[in-house]
């Protein structure tokens, strides 16, 4: 069930919230030693909460669609009170003493928060091998990476532990762990959703976003999560619109890109197909496909790198004298951000601009673009280099090689599952809108994937 | 895109005084140089929340 149809039951009274509650937690009790989805549980404080949800609803006191509803978020979001390590040993006994603004809005929309989801150490990496609190499994095949950072938040969605868990994403965080792990992963708009009390990586590429099982799902959380916050000097005053899209949302007439150059190179065969089917699908609904040639997306990537390296290793350079408490991929990282001149940082930043508005140019050929979310399914755990149309690619950069640029372009995204490769491993589709245009990527999705996606049995 | 690097990372390294091990680069040596002694206390001081003015917009032409 939805996340949408389960707060209809709540509010039928079909089903109370402590139910929810304790299902979820049982679920996560059951599988979390298989998967390590989940970093801390709070059994206790959720179902005190269900319970005080379940009273406010007999009374008629309902706080919107999240209420009563089981969710878990990133492990790098501050939550009052609890323990907030950011995958990381230098955090290890970190309790904030406030609730990041996310974390407060889904809160105060009755969410129910039932556990914070194990990421990749610092959320600075793709593969959720966490060396401190253990590697994260894709519930598709436990051998297996969920992707990352957010790999904790895609393997809790996926098992079914939770109907909703908050990702971050810097570099493709939020898109990749949805790819591979066969779920929904919606990153917003730059300043759409208040980064103000979630640990920064790169503070100009840092998006907040939902992982969930289906696409009306993501546009009510974002419904939630989205609008100004006055705490977030990047936070848009633009106003919020409804996100969730109609259950068969038209798209007639809609201007899909097909890119030509870039992100058809270089894929799995089985991604390759499955995301040219969705164009196939997209046209039999109806929509204009255009096929288009992109900026250069490998020079973007390039500069979101950059940008990236030396943003981390400026806020977390103070801690690098603990060089034994960072694992070793993440302090290779940053050490690379502290050989960087500052002069490259800043013309990475105007580059950054020029490139914007190449981008923006595209805007007035299509109204979406599709490609490939990832180039690849899910990496064996402990992979270092994966074949990709018989050349060896660095894990790393091949999962993020799609996705990375649009962090830098501040754009919204969002990854669909699209089909299953030989193996019957998850495959996503990534649609790419202008600024704000979150509404129209998900009436997009949802008109692609109008069901839930399945759960593997576990 | 690939690009080769004529620097010597290693040189870099050891003039920015960064208290990289050897064993990391080629085990790089000494660290900590006037510079950096002057700018790390800031630095050390900033709390993460602190962000630079450079604010990026995803639609500048918006007046938001």
């Amino acid at each position: 069930m939805t996340l949408l149809e389960t707060a209809a039951a709540l509010r039928r009274r079909d089903v109370s919230s402590v139910e929810l509650t304790n299902a979820a937690l049982q679920r996560i009790e059951r599988l979390n030693p298989s998967t390590n989805a989940m970093q801390t549980v709070m059994a206790g404080a959720a179902r005190e909460r269900a319970k005080q949800a379940d009273q406010d609803l007999a009374r008629g006191e309902g706080r919107g669609p999240l209420h009563g509803i089981p969710i878990a978020v990133k492990d790098l979001f501050f939550t009052k009170g609890v323990r907030t390590t950011g995958g990381s040993n230098l955090f290890a006994d970190h309790v904030p003493g406030y609730d990041a603004t996310v974390v407060e809005w889904l809160s105060t929309g009755g969410a129910i928060l039932v556990g914070k989801t194990g990421m990749h150490e610092l959320a600075y990496g793709i593969t959720s091998s966490n060396p401190h609190f253990g590697a994260i499994k894709n519930p598709w095949d436990r051998d297996r990476i969920p992707g990352g950072s957010s790999g904790g938040s895609g393997a809790a969605v996926a098992a079914g532990m939770v109907s909703m868990a908050m990702g971050s994403d810097t570099g493709g965080s939020v898109r990749i762990p949805a790819s591979f792990c066969g779920v929904v992963g919606l990153k917003p708009t730059y300043g759409r959703v208040s980064r103000f009390g979630a640990m920064p990586l790169g503070f100009s590429l840092d998006h907040m976003g939902p992982l969930t099982r289906s696409v009306r799902d993501a546009g009510a959380v974002l419904n939630v999560i989205a609008g100004y916050d006055p705490r977030d000097e990047t936070s848009s005053r633009r106003p919020v619109e409804n996100y969730v899209p109609g259950v068969e949302p038209s798209i007639r007439g809609l201007r899909i890109g097909m890119p030509e150059n870039f992100y058809f190179e270089s894929l799995d065969p089985d991604v390759d197909s499955a995301v040219r089917a969705a164009f196939h699908a997209a046209a039999s609904l109806g929509a204009e496909i255009v096929p288009v040639t992109v900026p250069d997306i490998a020079a973007i990537n390039t500069v979101a790198r950059l940008i990236l390296l030396a943003e981390a290793s400026a806020l977390l350079e103070p801690h690098l004298e603990r060089r034994d408490r960072i694992g070793a991929d993440v302090l290779a990282l940053l050490d690379q951000g502290r050989l960087l001149p500052a002069t490259d940082y800043i013309n990475a930043q105007r580059l950054r601009r020029a490139m914007q508005r190449e981008f923006a140019a595209l805007w007035s050929r299509v109204d979406c673009l599709f490609t490939p979310t990832t180039p690849i399914t899910a990496p064996r755990i402990g992979e270092t280099t994966v074949a990709v149309s018989g050349q060896n690619e660095d894990v790393r950069l091949a999962a993020t090689r799609l996705v990375r640029a649009i962090n830098p372009l501040g754009l919204p995204a969002v990854s669909i599952p699209c089909g299953a490769d030989r193996r019957g491993l998850p495959i996503g589709l990534q649609i790419v809108g202008p600024p704000f245009a979150e509404a129209l990527i998900l009436r997009v999705s949802q008109a692609l994937l109008p069901a839930e996606v399945p759960v593997p049995k576990l | 895109m690939s690009t080769t690097s004529n620097k010597d990372w290693k040189k870099i390294a050891k003039a920015s005084g960064l208290t990289i091990p050897d064993a990391v680069l080629e085990r790089m040596a000494h660290t900590l140089d006037a510079l950096e002694a002057d700018f790390r206390p800031l630095a050390r001081a900033l709390p993460p929340e602190v962000e630079p003015a450079l604010a990026f917009r995803a639609n500048p032409e918006a007046a938001e």
